[in-house]
C-alpha cells in the first residue's frame, strides 16, 4: 500500500511539473489579448465619437442658404440618379421619364449652346448579353456623331457622355465589383443607384440604375464629322426570380439613356451644360428583345420537396440517434463481458 | 514540449501558407476568377471604414463582430494580407494547440504527429485561412477553452467561451456538454482534475443512456447535479462576458450592430442554393409566411440530434462536439463550405481514439463525403454558370449529401473508442479514514 501512494504521490508530481510550460503559454496568452483588447475598445470609442460628430457636420452641409434662379436643385449633384432618388423612392419607368421631362437642368449655360439635338446623333452599334449564367456582362457600342453643321467659335471644353442603364427587376449590378472595373480605369465615374442587396429574390427587392460616365474627348462640339466610339462592359447578376411554371423567368432589357455634360476648361463642374441625347428606337435596330432567361423554381414542385425534405432529415436523425444510442449502450455491456 | 519533428511540421505549414497567400496575391491580379474570399474584401471594407471614424456595419453584407474589423486594421495601414496572415498565423495556433490536448492527454508522439498533420495539411482547412476566412481564429478559441477547462481554470475557459460565442454563435451548442462536464467529482476547489490518459483497448465505462435519461428526467436530481458550483460560476461568467461584450458594442454601433451580428445569424433563411438540404423548400415557400407549426417541424431533427449526442457522449468533451458539430452543419439551414472548418478542427482530438482503419472504412467515408460534395457542385455549375433549370436535380444532390454526412457520422460513433476526459478525484480524506 505504501509503495501504491508513493507512485501516486510521483504521478501527481509528476503532472504538476509537466504544464508549467501551458501555465507560462497560458498567462502570456491572456496578457497578449488584454493588450489588444483594451486598444480595440479604446479605438472603437474613439472612432464611434468620431462618427457621431461627423454625422452632425454631413447634415449641416445640405442645407442650401440661396433660392437660386438658375439651378432646380439645391446643389450639384455628380450622378443625375443621385438627382432622381433624392426626389423619388424607387425606380419606375414614368417616374424617370417625368423627372428627365420636367426636373433636369437642360442646356443652362451662357457660352456653350443650349440644345444639341440637332448637332450630335448617337447610334447604337450592337448590344448584346454575354454569358450563359446567373453572370453576364451587357456590352454596348455606342457612337456619337457631330453633324457637318456650322458651331460657331466656343471656348474650350471638355465633353463627357453618360449612360444610364435602368436595369430591368431581377437583374442587379454589384458595386464593389464596379468600383474594381473604376479602378482598372475602364471608365471616368460609376455607380449604381437603388437596391445593391445581393441576397433577397427579386419580388423582395427594387430596380436598380447603373451610371456610367466615359469620356468623350477634347473640343467634342468643334469636331465636325468626326465620331466616337464608346464601349461598355457592365458585369451583371441575377437575383433569384419568382416562382414560374415553366421554370425560366423572362427578363427584358430596354435601351440606355444617354446624356451627355459639357464644361468648360478651367470651370468647376457645376457650370457645366448637360444635354439629353435623342432616344433610340431599339425595335429598329432589333434591339428591343434583349432577354435573360433566368432558372426559377416551380410551383409544382413545392408540396414534394418539402415533405421529402422533412422525411429526409427526420430519418438521418433517427438514424443517427439510434446508433448513439445504441452504441453507448452496447460499449459498457462488452466492457462488463471482459472484466 | 514542442520536439524537433513538430517543429519541423510547423515551419513547413507556415511556408506553404505564406506561398499560397503570395500565389493568391497573383491570382487576384491576374486572373478572372479571384483566390480571395468575397468575405474578406468586406471585412477589408468595414476595417478601412472603422479606421476613418465611421460604423463598419455600413459597408453591406457585414455581419461579423466589430472586434474582427478592428483586427484588419493594419490591412489599410500596412499591406491589404495583413488579415491572410493573421488568419493562418491562427491555423498554425490550432495546430499547436492540437498537439497541447493530444499530449496533456497522454497520446503517443506518433499519433499525435498524424492528427496534427490532419489539420495542418488539410486542403479544406489550410486554402480557408489564406483565402482570407477567419474560422481558424473560432477554431483556436474554441481548443482554447478545451485546454483551460483540461488544466482546472474554470474562470478563463468562461471568459473565452463567452468571447468566442459573441464571435460566432454556434459555440453555443458546446455548452451543454461543457456543464455536464463541470462535475463537482473532477472539479474541486483548490486542485488540479485529473485527466484520464490514452489507452490502446480499454473503453472505459459508462452508465448506460437509459440510467442516464432516467436521472435527467428526475427533476430533483436534475436541480440538485446542475447547481454546482463550478457549473454555476462558468454560466454566469460566460453569460456576463457575452453581454458586456453585446452592450459594449450595441452601445457604439446601436441596432445595425444587434440586427447584423446577431440577429441575422439567428433567423437567416437563404433561398439561394447551397449544400443545405432546406435551400429549395425555402425558396419555394419565400412568397409566403411560414406557421410556427412549420418551423417547429423544421427545427425538430436538430433538436433530437443534438439532445441524443450530449447525452450519449457528454464526457468524451472533444468527440461530443466534433459529433455535434457535424450534425448542426448537416441539418443546418444553410450550409456553406466554410462551416466544414468547424469540425475539422475537432477530427484530429478524436482520430486516436478510433478504431476506423484507413484502408477501407476511412477511404469510404472520405470518398462518400467528398464525392457527395463534387457531385452538388455539378449541379451547382449548371444551375449557375450554365443557367438550366437543375433546382430539382441540386435538391436531390444535397439530399445524398446528406446521406453521406449521415454515413460519415454513424460509422465515426460506431468505431469511437468512448473515453471520458477527467476522472473522478479521490477523496483521500475519506479513504485515510476508512484505512484506519
Amino acid at each position: 500500500m505504501r509503495s501504491e501512494s508513493s507512485m501516486k504521490v510521483e504521478t501527481m508530481k509528476a503532472r504538476t511539473s509537466q504544464p508549467s510550460a501551458t501555465v507560462a503559454f497560458s498567462n502570456s496568452f491572456l496578457l497578449g489579448f488584454v493588450l489588444v483588447f483594451s486598444s480595440a475598445i479604446g479605438f472603437c470609442t474613439l472612432s464611434s465619437a468620431h462618427y457621431s460628430t461627423l454625422q452632425a457636420g454631413t447634415s449641416d452641409s445640405n442645407y442650401d442658404g440661396g433660392g437660386s434662379n438658375i439651378s432646380a436643385f439645391s446643389r450639384f449633384n455628380r450622378y443625375i440618379m443621385q438627382s432622381y432618388y433624392e426626389k423619388y423612392e424607387n425606380l419606375f419607368d414614368s417616374d424617370f421619364q417625368d423627372f428627365v421631362a420636367q426636373e433636369l437642368p437642360f442646356g443652362l449655360c451662357e457660352v456653350l449652346p443650349h440644345d444639341l439635338s440637332f448637332v450630335v446623333r448617337p447610334s447604337i452599334l450592337h448590344r448584346n448579353l454575354i454569358g450563359r449564367g446567373s453572370h453576364r456582362h451587357l456590352t454596348s457600342s455606342i457612337r456619337v456623331n457631330i453633324k457637318p453643321e456650322p458651331i460657331y467659335e466656343l471656348p474650350t471644353h471638355h465633353c463627357e457622355l453618360i449612360i444610364i442603364e435602368r436595369l430591368p427587376s431581377g437583374v442587379f449590378a454589384d458595386p464593389f465589383e464596379l468600383q474594381h472595373l473604376l479602378q482598372r480605369g475602364a471608365y471616368n465615374a460609376i455607380a449604381v443607384f437603388g437596391d445593391a442587396n445581393l441576397e433577397l429574390p427579386s419580388f423582395l427587392s427594387n430596380r436598380t440604375a447603373v451610371e456610367v460616365h466615359m469620356d468623350i474627348g477634347h473640343n467634342f462640339l468643334l469636331r465636325h464629322d468626326k465620331e466616337s466610339n464608346i464601349n461598355i462592359e457592365l458585369p451583371l447578376h441575377a437575383r433569384y426570380p419568382p416562382l414560374d411554371e415553366s421554370g425560366y423567368w423572362e427578363v427584358k432589357f430596354g435601351m440606355p439613356d444617354l446624356f451627355m455634360r459639357c464644361s468648360m476648361e478651367g470651370t468647376s463642374q457645376n457650370q457645366s451644360c448637360l444635354y439629353k441625347m435623342p432616344e433610340i428606337n431599339g425595335s429598329e435596330l432589333g434591339y428591343a428583345n434583349l432577354v435573360w432567361k433566368i432558372p426559377s423554381g416551380m410551383k409544382a414542385h413545392a408540396g414534394i420537396v418539402s415533405t421529402l425534405t422533412f422525411v429526409a432529415a427526420l430519418i438521418s436523425a433517427i438514424a443517427i440517434a439510434a446508433t448513439s444510442i445504441f452504441h453507448s449502450g452496447v460499449a459498457s455491456g462488452k466492457h462488463l463481458k471482459e472484466s | 514540449m514542442v520536439s524537433v519533428q513538430f517543429r519541423t511540421l510547423l515551419i513547413v505549414s507556415a511556408i506553404l501558407r505564406v506561398v499560397l497567400i503570395l500565389y493568391g496575391e497573383w491570382q487576384d491580379a491576374h486572373m478572372e476568377v479571384r483566390y480571395t474570399d468575397i468575405d474578406y474584401m468586406v471585412f477589408s471594407d468595414a476595417a478601412s471604414l472603422m479606421m476613418s471614424g465611421k460604423s463598419p456595419f455600413e459597408r453591406s453584407t457585414y455581419r461579423y463582430s466589430p472586434l474582427l474589423a478592428f483586427l484588419l486594421i493594419p490591412n489599410s495601414i500596412l499591406h491589404r494580407s495583413w488579415g491572410k496572415f493573421i488568419f493562418s498565423a491562427a491555423d498554425l495556433l490550432v495546430g499547436l494547440l492540437i498537439r497541447m490536448i493530444l499530449k496533456l492527454r497522454g497520446v503517443p508522439e506518433k499519433l499525435s504527429m498524424i492528427s496534427v498533420i490532419v489539420w495542418l495539411f488539410n486542403p479544406f482547412t489550410f486554402t480557408i485561412g489564406t483565402r482570407g476566412n477567419c474560422e481558424p481564429i473560432v477554431c483556436a478559441l474554441v481548443l482554447w477553452v478545451f485546454i483551460c477547462l483540461m488544466n482546472g481554470r474554470v474562470l478563463q475557459a468562461a471568459f473565452w467561451y463567452g468571447l468566442v460565442v459573441h464571435f460566432r454563435i454556434y459555440p453555443i451548442i458546446y455548452a451543454l456538454p461543457i456543464l455536464v462536464i463541470l462535475d463537482p467529482h473532477v472539479f474541486q476547489p483548490g486542485q488540479k482534475p485529473r485527466l484520464q490518459y490514452w489507452n490502446r483497448w480499454q473503453e472505459s465505462p459508462q452508465s448506460s443512456s437509459a440510467t442516464r435519461l432516467a436521472q435527467l428526467l428526475c427533476p430533483w436530481f436534475l436541480l440538485k447535479s446542475a447547481l454546482t458550483r463550478e457549473r454555476i460560476l462558468f454560466s454566469f461568467i460566460s453569460a456576463v462576458v457575452f453581454f458586456l461584450f453585446t452592450g459594449l458594442f450595441y452601445h457604439l454601433y446601436g441596432w445595425d450592430f444587434l440586427y447584423e451580428a446577431l440577429l441575422y445569424h439567428l433567423t437567416r433563411t437563404d433561398p439561394r442554393h447551397n449544400f443545405s438540404i432546406y435551400f429549395y423548400h425555402i425558396y419555394l415557400q419565400y412568397h409566403r409566411k411560414l406557421s410556427i407549426l412549420e418551423k417547429l417541424v423544421s427545427f425538430l431533427p436538430q433538436l433530437i440530434v443534438q439532445v441524443v449526442l450530449v447525452l450519449s457522449f457528454a464526457k468524451d468533451l472533444p468527440f461530443c462536439c466534433l459529433v455535434q458539430t457535424v450534425a448542426f452543419v448537416a441539418f443546418n439551414k444553410v450550409m456553406t463550405a466554410q462551416y466544414f472548418v468547424w469540425f475539422f478542427c475537432l477530427l484530429p482530438l478524436v482520430l486516436a481514439w478510433s478504431n476506423m482503419k484507413l484502408k477501407w472504412k476511412g477511404v469510404s467515408c472520405i470518398a462518400l463525403w467528398v464525392g457527395g460534395q463534387l457531385h452538388w457542385l455539378l449541379w451547382g455549375y449548371m444551375l449557375e454558370f450554365k443557367g438550366q433549370n437543375v433546382f430539382l436535380q441540386l435538391w436531390m444532390a444535397s439530399i445524398i449529401f446528406l446521406a453521406a454526412n449521415t454515413y460519415v457520422l454513424v460509422s465515426i460513433i460506431r468505431d469511437h473508442r468512448f473515453s471520458p476526459v477527467f476522472a473522478p478525484l479521490e477523496k483521500t480524506s475519506k479513504d485515510s479514514k476508512k484505512l484506519k
